[in-house]
């Protein structure tokens, strides 16, 4: 059966049109490309002093020597999930001689004392961490929990030569390194 | 039987992960040691104080015996450096011949000037010590330095006489005699 020309015309036409629809509502993608991201907090402890020097004038056989200035410690921190406490140290390297005249003199650790943010004094005469055993002190222990694993802290530190105990020592220019130290653990 | 192997060394390998995790964990954290420099200064002193600065005599002409009017404590403190080996405590006129004076050329010598120290014995100043003129002085203490008293102290009580017998003492003229003593302590070497 032949179709007539004017009716053929239009069914081309129709044939043509469906096939541009449908041409143009079919979706053409790329390859998926991939980014890897990494992001990295590192972990952190810092501690920062006010100052680094003390000087003491001392007085022969008196338990009150203080030192010139007070010094903060200032401890900052980013800590991974996982870790349960922070401290804060002083300590000597060796408790026997904290400070020494080099000529065999010495003021020990159990003479010189700390007082931590207003605090009463304490000698340093525990083992922590750090330096010499009985050369030490805790001035502070934070406890981590899921509100300050970032955080900082400031440790305000007075320092006293007690020479009560040390009656007999020598006259002479004592010298000695005090350290601070965190530990997270 | 392979690979039960196979799953066995995953397990292994598994387990080796999990373990050394929980070491890299339980790592501590520490922070940078920061150091403060201490200074402390004992500075060596030596230091006399007396109960009294003045002392009245009361003299009887040729007597022997002419007491001061009180006794005064010297108390001597050191702190001293290591290397120190002495301590000695002094008593002194600055002239052996005038010891007191009148001002008008009557004198009373050291030597007729004496002190107790301590209750012992009553000794004029006749010797020459560290300090004041020669043969006008008397050495009170003599302190052996220690390891055991670097910083230390002692008293000295001293009571005074006056003995005009001797020589021509028992002819001084009537007047007012003054005078001043020293007392001075070294540490030595």
């Amino acid at each position: 059966m032949k179709l007539p020309a004017k009716t053929r015309i239009v069914a081309l036409i129709a044939v043509l049109t469906t096939a541009w629809i449908g041409a143009s509502a079919q979706a053409v993608n790329s390859g998926a490309q991939t980014i890897t991201l990494n992001a990295t907090l590192s972990e952190s402890v810092s501690l920062t002093l006010s100052a680094n020097a003390v000087n003491f004038n001392l007085t022969a056989g008196s338990a009150n020597n203080p030192g010139s200035t007070s010094i903060t410690a200032t401890t900052t921190w980013a800590l991974r999930p996982n870790r349960g406490s922070l401290s804060v140290y002083a300590f000597f390297a060796n408790s026997a001689s904290a400070l020494s005249d080099g000529a065999g003199n010495n003021i020990p650790s159990t003479d010189f004392q700390i007082s931590d943010n207003g605090a009463a004094f304490q000698a340093l005469t525990n083992t922590v961490p750090f330096g010499g055993a009985n050369a030490g002190l805790r001035l502070a222990n934070v406890r981590i929990l899921g509100n300050n694993k970032q955080g900082s802290r400031t440790d305000t530190m007075n320092f006293n030569i007690n020479l009560g105990t040390l009656p007999s020592l020598p006259a002479g220019v004592y010298s000695g390194t005090l350290t601070i130290q965190v530990q997270v653990i | 039987m392979k690979s039960r192997a196979n799953h066995k060394f995953s397990l292994a390998i598994f387990a080796s992960i999990v373990l050394l995790a929980s070491f890299a964990s339980a790592q501590s954290l520490n922070s940078g040691a920061q150091p403060i420099a201490l200074n402390a200064q004992l500075a060596e002193s030596l230091t006399v104080s007396l109960s009294a600065n003045a002392v009245n005599f009361t003299l009887a002409g040729g007597s022997t015996s002419n007491p001061g009017s009180t006794n005064v404590t010297a108390t001597t403190t050191w702190v001293l450096k290591p290397g120190r080996t002495q301590v000695t405590v002094d008593a002194y006129f600055a002239s052996a011949g005038a010891a007191l004076t009148d001002g008008s050329g009557n004198n009373i010598p050291s030597s007729a000037f004496k002190i107790s120290d301590n209750g012992g014995a009553s000794s004029p100043l006749v010797n020459t010590v560290a300090f004041g003129a020669a043969n006008a002085g008397l050495r009170l203490a003599t302190v052996a330095i220690t390891g055991a008293n670097k910083n230390s102290n002692r008293t000295d009580n001293m009571a005074f006489n006056i003995d005009l017998s001797g020589g021509t003492l028992p002819q001084l003229p009537a007047a007012t005699y003054t005078g001043t003593l020293n007392i001075q302590a070294q540490a030595t070497p």
